[in-house]
């Protein structure tokens, strides 16, 4: 793999993950540019296409949640991503200590990240868009975003896992943090989507840990209790769980043939 | 002295040579607008049916955005490509104009834009049951063309930007989705706030997207100044006033090419990207 | 020296005229507190270069060799001085120089890898206005000149080091120019394929072409260059011919003394006898070498099996002054 296409990959896609190099001014800056506009463009679509204030509700809610996907999912993918192409991978598996909690340690600031991210993204919600949020139960909500936010750490780690079999994290990163927006109950219940793809998209939604907490979210947001919501919440953490899991097998696998075939550094 | 369009011809050429040999690179660009698209599709179909312009939109909108994806990102990187590929020395010391060369490039990535468009296209017709005609399919070319070098033109202001700046690269990241919402691409400008107008009036492809959309439904009204005038006329002031913007463009851009070579010529070194 | 300059390159002039060129770059350190130094890249440097001429540059790495061609080349401006390249000013007539000149950064860059040489070619060929009827010809010419005729359409990644830097030498050939500047151009190749450029530098300049080439291989200038400066620290300490600035040794003969246990105490001691002009010093882990510079010739190694009496000594060779001992006397401390 040459110079150029890390530099291509980390260019055109690493620049998100250069929040952390940023200030922390124009870092709170990035969230709130970015946490606004995506929700304001859905909501836009939404009311051009007919919907009313319950779309709008539907629709900045899911995007509020979406919003913790970028720093959990994406962020944790580059990091176990990256590590193939700083190099350091090697370094990093010959030192004994145990891998899950290394690379779970670096997931945690993501998963704080990510709730700012859903903090800022609800205000937008209440303060621009009219969200009625008088109903909802803040201890359940706060817990619905403290876990999706752990359990979206736990997906990246499973898609950090897959990628580390192929050469471009990089993109898978992106296709899965964008694809959420389709398969999650974002911007619209499943029956929306064309009949076509209805049945690979209730499949494929009870892999994301997203979906359900959008789920429980939307729930706790119209008064549902903490005691409501808990099945859904525990099915996440089952999600959750199993994504931790697999991603764990997965590096494993991959750091036992990269001993046989000697293959760690980027290509 | 090199041949202008020659020059831009082969850089295009060589951009379009080296996308060929890795074509999934485009992925990270169009995915964004292409997922934004598909939502916006089913929105469209949940509450009001394919019955809308909202085939314009999704359609036209999607392709429209995967051009701004890529003109932000590729565009913006065309210079910093040139020297991860340790080309940029030898290119910029050809007798060539430098801002020429870039332009070629800023033009493909335009182009791939279109091939955002045609996968949506394809996805609106098959999946979502969209149909979409083409009243003057000539105006359609023209209007598109002129669209891709308006987005082309902006593409080489972002290129000399980010090697002078390194806020400017900052700036940009992030840029993606209010261009998407500015530009009109998704829904009518009508729908934001009015102290945003002026920002989308200030963007040549806003004015490019609705003379496409223009030429193809007679049904559809322009959503720019002109929304009283017949489709005619509105087109031909449509057009008019993006060539000017791009004009404008090409101006700055040029300016601003010459800082990019003082530069290099000076300090031996461009902002690092 | 042509004041008035002649702006059409005509032949009574000099192909190149570097009047009192000098650099400075600004570096800015630091992430968060920048910090701005000034590097002075070159000083004072002046040369002519005739037309037909093949001349070489000379210099430890960061003397400003490099800095020059960029300068002579149009890449660069100077901080002050004046470059005259074929007639035309370096700052002002640009377009007219480039078209003219050939520049050969060498190494492995400067080449497209992912397409193919007639790729490239073309690409450049364009870029420098070479017009389309004859490209196709000149593209075959070079391509067989260079021996990659085979492998024409093949992508330039699977290129050996040597294959892209023969590639390299055809871009830079590929205006047909006038001069061509070659920066190190056998720096990196193994042995052969260097004698095969040399050869082909030498070729060149039959044909006409004027040659301003730098390298820190000293045999190289020796064997290809009509006149050799020699730079060090942004400066020119000598212009001569390979055979004067030789001349300038001949008092001198160099002792070149291998052995195990050699610290840089018994140099400073060395480099503090009468009779000694210079020493270099090589001081590797198992080998040390030094060479030696001075006008007593064999009479000195007594001396100098004094000073080494507690080291092993493999090895004393005297040897006649090359073009590597007169630059080790005008460059090395």
């Amino acid at each position: 793999m040459n110079n150029l296409r890390v530099f291509v990959s980390s260019a055109v896609f690493s620049f998100r993950a250069q929040f952390n190099w940023l200030s922390p001014s124009m870092w709170l800056t990035m969230k709130f540019v970015l946490s606004f506009s995506q929700m304001a463009f859905f909501v836009f679509v939404g009311i051009f296409s007919g919907g009313g204030a319950s779309a709008v509700s539907f629709i900045a809610i899911g995007n509020a949640m979406q919003s913790l996907s970028w720093n959990t999912v994406f962020s944790v993918v580059q990091i176990t991503g990256q590590d193939k192409w700083d190099g350091t991978l090697p370094l990093v598996l010959a030192t004994p200590a145990n891998r899950l909690p290394l690379f779970v340690g670096r997931a945690m600031v993501h998963v704080l990240d990510g709730l700012v991210s859903v903090a800022i993204s609800f205000a937008f919600a209440a303060f621009v868009f009219g969200v009625n949020f008088a109903h909802a139960d803040p201890f359940a909500l706060a817990v619905t975003v403290l876990l999706t936010s752990f359990t979206m750490a736990g997906f990246g780690l499973l898609i950090g896992g897959f990628s580390f079999h192929f050469r471009n994290p990089i993109v898978f990163a992106n296709i899965f943090t964008f694809i959420l927006l389709i398969f999650c109950g974002v911007n619209f219940p499943f029956s929306a989507l064309p009949r076509l793809v209805q049945p690979i998209s209730y499949a494929i939604s009870y892999a994301f840990p997203l979906t359900y907490g959008i789920n429980a979210a939307r729930q706790a947001i119209n008064g549902a209790s903490l005691f409501n919501i808990s099945p859904i919440l525990a099915e996440q953490i089952v999600v959750g769980l199993l994504s931790i899991a697999m991603g764990y097998l997965l590096f494993e696998s991959f750091e036992r043939s990269a001993r046989k075939t000697g293959k760690m550094e980027a290509q | 002295m090199p041949n202008t369009l020659r020059v831009i011809y082969s850089a295009f050429r060589m951009a379009m040579l080296y996308w060929m040999a890795d074509p999934q690179w485009i992925i990270p660009n169009v995915i964004a607008p292409f997922v934004f698209t598909a939502v916006a599709f089913t929105l469209f179909n949940a509450y009001e049916g394919s019955s809308g312009p909202f085939g314009l939109y999704a359609v036209l909108g999607g392709g429209m955005m995967g051009m701004w994806g890529n003109t932000i990102y590729s565009s913006g990187f065309a210079i910093s490509f040139e020297k991860w590929q340790g080309t940029l020395e030898e290119v910029m010391a050809a007798p060539s104009k430098f801002i020429h060369v870039i332009a070629g490039r800023s033009i493909s990535n335009a182009l791939f834009g279109l091939i955002n468009m045609v996968a949506v296209f394809i996805v609106g017709i098959f999946v979502f049951k969209i149909s979409l005609g083409i009243y003057d399919p000539i105006l359609f070319t023209i209007s598109l063309l002129l669209t891709l070098l308006s987005v082309s033109a902006l593409g080489l202001i972002f290129a000399s930007a980010f090697v002078l700046s390194r806020s400017a690269q900052t700036l940009t990241n992030g840029l993606e989705t209010p261009l998407y919402i500015i530009s009109g691409s998704m829904f009518p400008i009508a729908l934001l706030p009015f102290w945003s107008h002026p920002l989308a009036y200030i963007l040549g492809p806003t004015w490019g997207i609705d003379a496409i959309r223009l030429t193809t439904s007679q049904q559809y009204a322009s959503q720019t100044f002109w929304t009283g005038m017949g489709t005619n006329s509105a087109l031909f002031l449509d057009l008019t006033v993006m060539i000017l913007i791009t004009a404008a463009y090409a101006a700055i851009a040029t300016v601003l090419f010459k800082m990019v070579e003082t530069r290099a010529r000076t300090m031996g070194t461009l902002v690092e990207a | 020296m042509n004041e008035l300059g002649s702006q059409d390159g005509s032949s009574s002039g000099k192909a190149i005229v570097a009047e009192h060129l000098c650099k400075t770059f600004e570096i800015t350190k630091g992430m968060l507190r920048r910090k701005k130094t000034q590097v002075v890249a070159l000083k004072d440097v002046s040369f002519e270069v005739d037309y037909g001429e093949l001349f070489g540059l000379v210099g430890p790495n960061g003397a400003g060799k490099t800095t020059t061609i960029k300068i002579l080349t149009t890449m660069l401006i100077p901080t002050s001085g004046r470059a005259t390249v074929l007639g035309y000013d370096s700052r002002k007539d640009v377009t007219k120089i480039r078209e003219k000149i050939g520049i050969v950064l060498g190494g492995e860059r400067g080449l497209y890898t992912r397409v193919s040489a007639v790729d490239n070619l073309r690409y450049f060929a364009d870029l420098y206005g070479v017009p389309r009827n004859i490209q196709d010809k000149r593209i075959k010419e070079l391509l067989e000149f260079m021996g990659l005729s085979d492998k024409a359409h093949v992508r330039v990644e699977t290129y050996s080091k040597g294959m892209k830097q023969r590639l390299h030498l055809a871009r830079g050939l590929i205006n047909d120019p006038e001069i061509i500047f070659l920066d190190e151009p056998t720096v990196g190749l193994d042995p052969e394929i260097a004698i095969e450029t040399r050869s082909m530098i030498k070729g060149l300049v039959e044909k006409g072409k004027t040659i301003l080439l730098t390298t820190h291989y000293m045999f190289e200038a020796d064997a290809l260059c009509k006149r050799v400066a020699i730079i060090r620290n942004g400066d020119v300490v000598a212009l001569d011919t390979p055979s004067g600035l030789k001349r300038y040794v001949m008092e001198t003969s160099v002792v070149e003394v291998e052995g195990f246990g050699i610290t840089e105490k018994e140099v400073a001691r060395f480099r503090e006898m009468k009779d000694i002009i210079s020493v270099s010093a090589e001081l590797g882990e198992n080998k040390q070498v030094l060479k030696i510079q001075t006008p007593k010739g064999s009479e000195i190694i007594s001396e100098v099996q004094e000073v080494l009496k507690d080291s092993h000594i493999y090895d004393i060779k005297i040897k006649e002054p090359t073009l590597e001992d007169a630059y080790l006397k005008l460059v090395a401390t």
